[in-house]
């Protein structure tokens, strides 16, 4: 089908989503067209601030309006505990769950040769420069328990120990194989009672 | 264990179908090319959520057709369930009692199968592969945890031989974290290793009666897990993990060169012997057909043993393939125990006294019906 010139390009870049193939962003599109005109400039104005507007904390590599962020600038927060996570949504999990009270650093994956991400690929460099000057005694390790990122907790366990710096990992009650995105709050609180030192 | 009944949509040349079968001896009765291999290879999604056929699920819908539907209830000595699997262009989903399983591991086990078709003679005859897959099938349909260890194991597999490949691309290995995934590896090929290696011991204690008794106690059988990791025994996980490390650690250099795992589970194979002879290489045709069935006839009674039920039998062309003593014995042995499914182009030189009360349906071109009795 030979669609007009607009529809075609508003649906390839439907089609950069993910999960969204032809037919749906010709329907997704199509329904664009029908739309009021101030939701789709809404929709057009909250698309291109998402990507000015925010950026990763320097560092902690939380997404965030201003760097650094709001919990790396919170004096009030313990300074002295690290949460190692994957992605940024685990933040958002945590802070729900109003009990953690320490600072964050966000990994942005895990080690996985397979998708090509190898130590230096992902944040952990700059968590290495962080734990030599700050005044860090613990790190907790919250990545999900897949093999990918047992693998990674355990080579940032390696990593760190040999600094003294206690490490230990969340990982009571997340079931096997589960994302801590999924994990309701009381689940999470429990993994974090439950942590061990590695 | 019976499945009392199927129904498909748009699977292969069944447009729709719905089937309600005998809980002993179900006969597909046909011309070629009319469907019976598809019917009974339908009860094998049901079970597994794949295809024994083909590893392409797309292959299962129907030319004309969206999606791909098989559903049935299964029937066992407690309790009673409905089992579905819903194949489209966009992947499959597989239900248990209604509710869709997102893991496989927790789907399959629910209805166990043991299929036995004229290419099981590979069983014996074909590449150690084969075999390995035979053994993942089969134990995994009867282990959970079995089929957990070894998704994992093969996943991290796959990461190693990734990661020891960047060595070619000239990228530097990093040492800590091969050595992690050593570990994870080898924790896992323990597992899986432990497991393989009992389960062939106790599929040779049901075996070799079975074989002894087909070929009037002139032979006898012996199967032999055969594996590079070397142990008196193989039950200690700990020792196995151990001999594991070693290795990755003795052929570490070769394996950065080859990019390649060399050792471990993927790699084993199970060796058969009859009166002290590799059957593979010196086994008759006769002696290979007889070791391939006291093979099969043997996991079924090992299924029963591990998981207290009877498996469903699917026999597809094999029948008019034995000579009349196997066909006795194959036919004796699974009489009124065993739910079984059989197809035939033909009834003719099939033992009917042998075939108590069957329920013959006859297939043409994607219909399928019950003969009236
Ligand atoms: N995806 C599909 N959609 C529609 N028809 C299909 C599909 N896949 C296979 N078929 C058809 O199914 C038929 C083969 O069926 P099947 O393998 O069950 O035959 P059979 O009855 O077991 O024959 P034989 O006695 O030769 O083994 C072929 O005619 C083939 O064209
Ligand atoms: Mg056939
Ligand atoms: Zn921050």
């Amino acid at each position: 089908m030979h669609y007009p010139e607009p529809i075609a390009q508003l649906m390839e870049s439907y089609m950069k989503l993910p999960g969204i193939g032809e037919k749906t962003a010709a329907r997704l599109a199509f329904y664009t067209v029908n739309m009021q005109e101030e939701d789709v400039t809404r929709f057009a104005k909250s698309l291109i601030s998402v990507k000015r507007d925010l950026q990763y904390c320097s560092i902690c590599g939380n997404m965030t309006q201003n760097d650094p962020c709001d919990i790396c600038e919170d004096k009030n927060r313990d300074q002295s505990v690290i949460l190692v996570v994957e992605h940024t949504k685990d933040v958002i999990s945590m802070e729900k769950m109003q009990d953690y009270k320490g600072l964050y650093h966000v990994l942005h994956g895990v080690l996985s040769p397979i998708e090509g991400t190898g130590p230096e690929d992902i944040n952990i460099p700059v968590l290495i420069k962080r734990l030599q000057k700050d005044e860090v005694k613990e790190v907790i390790i919250a990545t999900n328990a897949t093999a990918e990122g047992e693998a990674t907790a355990m080579y940032l366990s390696r990593l760190i120990k040999p600094s003294g710096i206690k490490v230990t990992r969340l990982a009571h009650g997340l079931s096997v194989g589960s994302d801590i995105e999924y994990a309701d709050e009381v689940t999470l609180l429990k993994a974090v009672e439950g942590r061990r030192e590695m | 264990m019976l499945l009392k009944d199927i129904s498909l949509k748009g699977y292969r040349n069944y447009e729709k179908a719905v089937v309600t079968f005998s809980k002993n001896i179900n006969v597909f009765l046909g011309e070629n090319a009319q469907g019976k291999t598809n019917m009974m290879e339908s009860i094998y999604v049901l079970a597994m959520a794949r295809s024994h056929r083909t590893a392409n699920d797309k292959e299962l819908i129907g030319w004309e057709q969206d999606f791909a539907k098989v559903s049935g209830n299964v029937i066992t000595e407690k309790t009673s369930y409905p089992l579905e699997i819903v194949l489209s262009k966009k992947g499959k989903k597989a239900r248990l009692n209604h509710l869709e399983q997102k893991k496989l591991s927790t789907y399959i086990g629910h209805l166990n199968v043991i299929l036995f078709a004229p290419e099981d003679l590979a069983l014996v005859k074909g590449s150690p592969s084969v075999r390995r897959k035979f053994l993942d099938m089969e134990m995994g349909q009867m282990s959970a945890i079995y089929l957990y260890h070894l998704v994992e194991y093969q996943k991290i597999l796959k990461q190693r031989n990734v990661y020891l490949k960047q060595n070619r691309k000239n990228k530097k290995i990093d040492k800590t974290y091969l050595s992690i995934l050593n570990e994870q590896l080898a924790a896992e090929g323990a597992e899986v290793l432990a497991e393989r290696f009992s389960f062939v011991k106790r599929l040779e204690k049901w075996a070799q009666p079975i074989h002894a008794d087909i070929s009037q106690e002139k032979e006898e059988l012996i199967l032999d897990y055969a594996s590079s990791i070397t142990l008196q025994s193989k039950k200690d996980k700990d020792m196995i993990m151990k001999n594991l490390l070693e290795h990755y650690e003795k052929n570490e250099r070769r394996e950065m060169e080859q990019g390649t795992t060399l050792t471990g589970p993927h790699r084993d194979d199970i060796k058969f012997f009859v009166n002290g002879k590799n059957v593979q290489t010196y086994g008759s045709q006769g002696q290979q057909r007889t070791t391939a069935l006291s093979v099969k006839l043997a996991e079924i009674e090992l299924m029963k043993e591990m998981t207290g039920e009877y498996p469903v039998l699917l026999l597809d062309d094999v029948l008019s393939e034995l000579d009349d003593d196997r066909q006795t014995h194959l036919l004796k042995s699974i009489q009124d125990k065993v739910q079984t499914f059989l197809t035939t182009t033909s009834l003719d030189g099939v033992k009917k006294e042998l075939l108590h009360d069957p329920r013959i349906f006859t297939v043409i071109n994607g219909q399928i019906e019950m003969e009236s009795e």
